[in-house]
């Protein structure tokens, strides 16, 4: 038993999830699969809190390595193995779908075999393309993480679900293609190989006007999914129209995605090309910080408010990635972490407003303090913790990435400042709507949290706080990781 | 040295206790926050002796965060300027936690109420001992968000939440200076540990970064971004509006905010900084402007209010602008020496005010009228609190300092303010106290002139003459003891001369009290006559000069306009409209081009080829005998139906015959084609 969890961890882990699957689709009824689902991807977790215990950080590259042929003649292959970086996004993946199971346990009512087994299936894609070391396998998972997305939006959605759900689809394939054409752009131009190892030493090698257009190929394509402005307008839609679990999943991790492809293909691949673009993506960055915190203060409805959030939450990890230095490319893994667990925890609270009176709007609430005083304790610690209030995580990854922008432009990093003022405004804001003032009638006789609900968002509270008072764990397990990534594009920084 | 750790701490474990610990502490909730503030401020006290007798400590605590060259070791420095203020921070805090246990009696969030506050305490007590300028930002930010949580302790009333938000986000907007001034001196010194940025800082002077286009020497810069800080936290103008507002908490907040935590962040932080400070004079310059304006600004304004908490609120701002202002002119431990004497005064202030307006009120427990005895020493508060300044900034030698700046104009000005602010101060502190017992304060102000008659007179002069040498000496000791802790580049140390010209502000001191009790004699219809200019300036006082409105025009209706704007007239009818347009033009194009090439091309075409067929069909059919190929045809079939009759013969039964035939069709391709390509 030992040898199979230390050699086939990885394995494992992406297998749980589909094990589960398969589970549910023999169980009977609806109460066996939502405890299949919890069961399994508890079992995930674990295995993943196990695989965060057994990396050793010191050493570099990647580890718990696993090679098999897949397809021999196109030199595909089934690789997978985990860094630093790669262990803290599976388990942010890891953690968040238990709670998503929790959170839909009983708002889902119709399907719930299918929705339970989409969630699954979401997961086990998403760690196979944190986990991915070949290209084609990469982009495979990645295009599957979209199937279920679309039909937990479409099926199971808000009022506007269809629309939404085809605009997340549209984007999502746009993104795709491109992210297609620069795959093979790489595959062609650097040794007919997906093996990202390889590629990372053969990729550099590629004339830079051809490594431009693969950069931006790309860069396009990861861009629709982190989202950067101005291709962020399928974010809104299909945050505020998903169910409450897909909206977490879709926030929490499946836009890290595009954060990951940025730091896992674009700069240690294509560094030549991502220096010659980065003052043009930092300040791209800072506008989408600024631009998302402007319309989330302009929001009515809490799920689009907290949409908007993410877009400009979402600046900063690209602000620091594209700093290329330890601090900011730290700050921005750290940032994609964090900003997973407040901005999940957000949706899953207002998730929980939304099925007492399935009412979105700011306004529909008032006063909350009064009927839902545990309610109110976790929605200020997650707003205060989602505007980097110092003693939370997020303040220490938005404080790196800061710190990280500040050895390329002190302009930047003001203005930066700027987009946490207006994070901070349309968070108390909301808080001072929502929760403070006279206790509406229709508020008064909302009950407070079960146990259930606190079980479901005590774990990342807790984390936020953790983390935010001791980060140097997280820091730690990905120090290496990301001087590796960044050290062929330091070399094309200019001097000084 | 561990146990230094415990005075930060003792509040933070009480909080963490309240926080978790459910309903059942509810009614005890000060059972434990008044026992850890109170072990806190002992602590604080052995403290100060400990550091008094052996110098400063260094508690390092653990690694924050390390990445790269930016490492933040979080640790304790606890000096002669920390042990300072450590019991004044605990202190206060103490009695406040005793204070409220009562005050706040039955109120539902009662526990949240403690917990916040022994927060509050941990944030500002760590913030005064912290090595590290990150650890000091992180501080800044909790006390930030502990003044959110009370002022909106009241949460069904609107305008506490309004309050609460404004004051976090006032606050806000200001610390992005600071925390831009955290990175900018880690770009700059390579750490941010506060002893060694100080160590670094001359060796820094004349270094400057481009700002703009503009160079400016970057501890110049980085002195304004401290000071932009501390505008936010300690009320400055134009940052002061969320001061009067947060009198919306309850009163033993105000009282921890003015007199222990929050606003003393910012002569502090100036303080803590001063070896860095004194290195940028035209900063100085810029504090010691904003500083003197705030003074002015706050007295005039005090002098206005009838609301008693409003008066102290601006009271408070004025004082504090005075600390700012010294700092501005180098006198770094006049700041602290205000501060502590301003501190304990306020504390105390506001905690009688809310006893005075638990009564006034009547929903107090017990006494129905102020008593008297309440009444001397307030007033004696009050009398100091118009004097220490007096004596503490006109008897170091600065004089000296500004000649060495190249600025003895500020001398005057320096005089100048303080002699004005002096003069106000002692009028609206005499208002506040005759309008805050109104009943009462008969028996003082009869006194009053009982006290000048010539009896008592030699009394009075040696009761004075032992107050003021008390203060002299305090001061004194004080300054001597700070010395080592503001750096090698303040020359005031230990240098206390009692000048001749402390006659000055003096006398403004007891001219305004005399004013004030003048105007008490023969109250007017119209507070401070009839001029016109009078009454106009009156009036724009008494609306703050307008600040509110100001900031509500100039900052947050523009924002949340163009926000308003951003979202409806750029992202959905733009940048969602272009999608969506792509969408629909690809849907377009895609119908027109089905069109298009369906019955422009394809149609055609297809009709076209059709035509022709059938019109080759028919001229074949005119020109080939149609008989004679009939009879061939017919033949044909006659010798198929005989060759498949023969062929039935053979039907393919297994599968070698069936490779047969495919091998025989094959060679008959091959030779069928090679026959035709020869």
């Amino acid at each position: 038993m030992m040898p199979l969890l230390t050699d086939h961890l990885v394995s494992l882990l992406i297998a749980v999830p589909f094990l589960g699957i398969a589970a549910i689709l023999l169980a009977r009824g609806d109460e066996w699969a939502r405890r299949i689902a919890l069961l399994s991807s508890l079992v995930g977790f674990g295995l993943s809190l196990t695989l965060w215990w057994q990396f050793d950080p010191a050493q570099p590259g990647m580890q718990f390595v696993e090679r098999a042929n897949w397809l021999p003649t196109f030199n595909i292959q089934y690789a997978v193995g985990v860094d630093g970086i790669s262990v803290l996004l599976v388990l942010l993946t890891a953690l968040l779908t238990p709670l998503c199971v929790l959170a839909s346990w009983r708002a889902i009512t119709a399907k719930v075999r299918a929705f339970m087994s989409l969630i699954l299936l979401v997961e086990g894609a998403m760690i196979v393309v944190f986990t991915a070391m070949d290209l084609f396998l990469f982009f495979m998972l990645w295009e599957i993480t979209m199937i279920p997305m679309y039909f937990m939006i479409v099926l199971w959605g808000g009022p506007r679900r269809i629309v939404a759900g085809l605009k997340f689809v549209l984007f999502s394939l746009t993104g795709s293609l491109l992210l297609l054409a620069g795959i093979l752009g790489l595959y062609l131009h650097a040794g007919h190989t997906f093996d990202m190892q390889v590629l990372t030493v053969a990729a550099s090698q590629i004339a830079p006007d051809a490594q431009q257009w693969i950069f931006v190929a790309l860069f396009l394509g990861f861009a629709i999914k982190l989202p950067m402005i101005p291709f962020h307008s399928w974010l809104p839609d299909a945050h505020s129209e998903a169910p409450t679990a897909g909206s977490v999943i879709l926030a929490g991790v499946l836009l890290k995605m595009g954060g990951y492809g940025f730091l896992r293909i674009c700069v240690p691949m294509l560094p030549e090309a991502a220096v010659e673009f980065s003052p043009y993506i930092l300040w791209l960055s800072v506008a989408a910080i600024l631009y998302g915190g402007c319309l989330a203060l302009a929001q009515s409805d809490l799920k689009k408010l907290v949409a908007y959030s993410s877009i400009s939450h979402m600046g900063f990890v690209t602000l620091g990635i594209f700093a290329f230095n330890q601090q900011g490319v730290q700050g921005s893994v750290l940032q994609m972490f964090n900003h997973g667990i407040t901005t999940g925890a957000l949706f899953l609270a207002v998730g929980l407003l939304y099925d007492r009176t399935h009412r979105r709007m700011i306004s529909d609430y008032g006063g909350l303090h009064k009927p839902m005083p545990r309610f109110v304790v976790f929605l200020s610690i997650f707003s205060v913790a989602s505007f980097g209030l110092p003693g939370t995580a997020n303040f220490v990854g938005e404080f790196l990435v800061l710190v990280g922008t500040s050895y390329e432009s002190m302009l930047l990093v003001l203005l930066a400042m700027g987009g946490i003022v207006l994070a901070a405004a349309y968070m108390l804001w909301m808080l001072q709507r929502v929760m403070l003032g006279q206790t509406t009638e229709r508020s008064a006789l909302l009950p407070d949290l079960s146990p259930r609900e606190i079980l479901t968002l005590a774990p990342l509270a807790i984390i936020v706080f953790v983390f935010g008072v001791y980060p140097g764990p997280l820091v730690e397990l990905m120090a290496n990781s990301v001087s590796e990534l960044i050290a062929s594009a330091q070399a094309f920084l200019p001097l000084g | 040295m561990s146990i230094y750790a415990l005075i930060p701490a003792l509040p933070l474990a009480a909080f963490v206790v309240l926080a978790l610990g459910g309903r059942r502490l509810d009614g005890a909730s000060h059972r434990i926050g008044v026992p850890a503030v109170a072990a806190s401020f002992g602590l604080s006290i052995a403290a100060l002796f400990e550091v008094a007798r052996s110098g400063p400590v260094a508690v390092p605590l653990y690694r924050f965060v390390a990445t790269g060259d930016f490492v933040i070791d979080i640790g304790l420095h606890v000096d002669q300027l920390a042990v300072l203020l450590l019991p004044l921070v605990t202190g206060v805090s103490f009695i406040v936690h005793v204070y409220s246990a009562r005050y706040m009696i039955g109120d539902p969030r009662y526990r949240r109420f403690f917990a916040v506050m022994a927060l509050f305490t941990f944030a500002m007590a760590l913030l005064v001992t912290s090595n590290n300028l990150l650890v000091t930002y992180m501080c800044w930010e909790l006390m930030g968000i502990c003044s959110y949580l009370l002022i909106s302790h009241w949460a069904q009333r609107p305008a506490a939440g309004r309050a609460a938000t404004k004051a976090f986000l006032v606050n806000a907007v200001a610390d992005v200076g600071l925390g831009f001034g955290v990175v900018l001196t880690f770009a700059t010194y390579g750490t941010l540990d506060i002893q060694e940025i100080l160590a670094q800082a001359s060796a820094m002077s004349g270094q400057s970064i481009e700002v703009l286009g503009l160079a400016i020497e970057r501890n110049t810069l980085i002195t304004l971004c401290l000071l932009s800080g501390a505008m936010g936290k300690s009320a400055q103008v134009p940052m002061h509006v969320w001061l009067p507002f947060a009198m919306e908490a309850p009163t033993p907040v105000s009282a921890l905010i003015h007199a222990a935590t929050m606003v003393n962040a910012g002569p502090f932080l100036l303080v803590r900084m001063s070896p860095l400070v004194m290195l940028a004079p035209p900063a100085m310059v810029v504090i010691a402007i904003i500083g003197a304006v705030t003074a002015l600004f706050g007295a005039l304004v005090a002098l206005t209010q009838s609301d008693i908490k409003k008066l102290l609120a601006f009271s408070t701002i004025s004082q504090i602008g005075f600390m700012i202002f010294a700092c501005g002119v180098g006198a770094f431990s006049a700041a602290v020496f205000h501060l502590l004497a301003h501190g304990f005064l306020k504390g105390f202030l506001f905690l009688s005010t809310g006893t005075a307006l638990e009564a006034a009120t009547g929903h107090a427990h017990g006494e129905e009228s102020v008593p008297a005895s309440r009444l001397r020493p307030l007033a004696v508060g009050a009398l100091l609190l118009t004097c220490v300044p007096v004596i503490v900034v006109f008897s170091g030698p600065y004089e000296q300092l500004w000649t060495a700046q190249q600025v003895p104009s500020a001398g005057i000005a320096f005089w100048v303010v303080a002699v004005v602010t002096i003069f106000l101060t002692a009028v609206y502190a005499f208002r506040a106290i005759v309008s805050l017992f109104g009943a009462g304060v008969g028996s003082f102000v009869t006194a009053l002139p009982r006290l000048s008659s010539r009896h008592h007179l030699p009394a009075v002069a040696v009761v004075s003459i032992a107050v003021a040498a008390l203060l002299v000496g305090a001061w004194s000791w004080l300054g001597a003891f700070l010395a080592p802790a503001l750096g090698g580049g303040i020359r005031e140390a230990g240098s206390v001369t009692l000048s001749p010209l402390l006659v000055v502000p003096l006398a403004a001191a007891v001219a305004g009290w005399a004013l004030a009790y003048a105007r008490h004699l023969r109250p007017a219809a119209v507070p401070f006559g009839q001029r016109e200019w009078v009454k106009s300036a009156y009036v724009h006082f008494l609306n703050r000069l307008y600040f509110d409105e100001l900031h509500d025009a100039c900052a947050v209706r523009p924002t949340l306009r163009l926000s308003r704007w951003l979202w409806r007239g750029l992202d959905l009818r733009w940048v969602d409209r272009t999608v969506l347009g792509t969408a629909r033009g690809t849907r377009v194009l895609a119908e027109s081009l089905h069109r298009l090439l369906e019955r422009k091309v394809v149609d055609p075409t297809v009709h076209a080829v059709a035509t022709v067929t059938v019109r080759l069909a028919r001229w074949l059919w005119s020109a080939i005998d149609v008989r004679r190929v009939d009879a061939a045809v017919e033949r044909g079939g006659r010798l198929a139906a005989d060759v498949g009759a023969a062929l039935r013969g053979f039907e393919p039964r297994t599968m070698r015959q069936n490779l047969w035939i495919v091998v025989y069709l094959l060679v008959a391709a091959i030779g069928i084609s090679y026959w035709f390509t020869l």
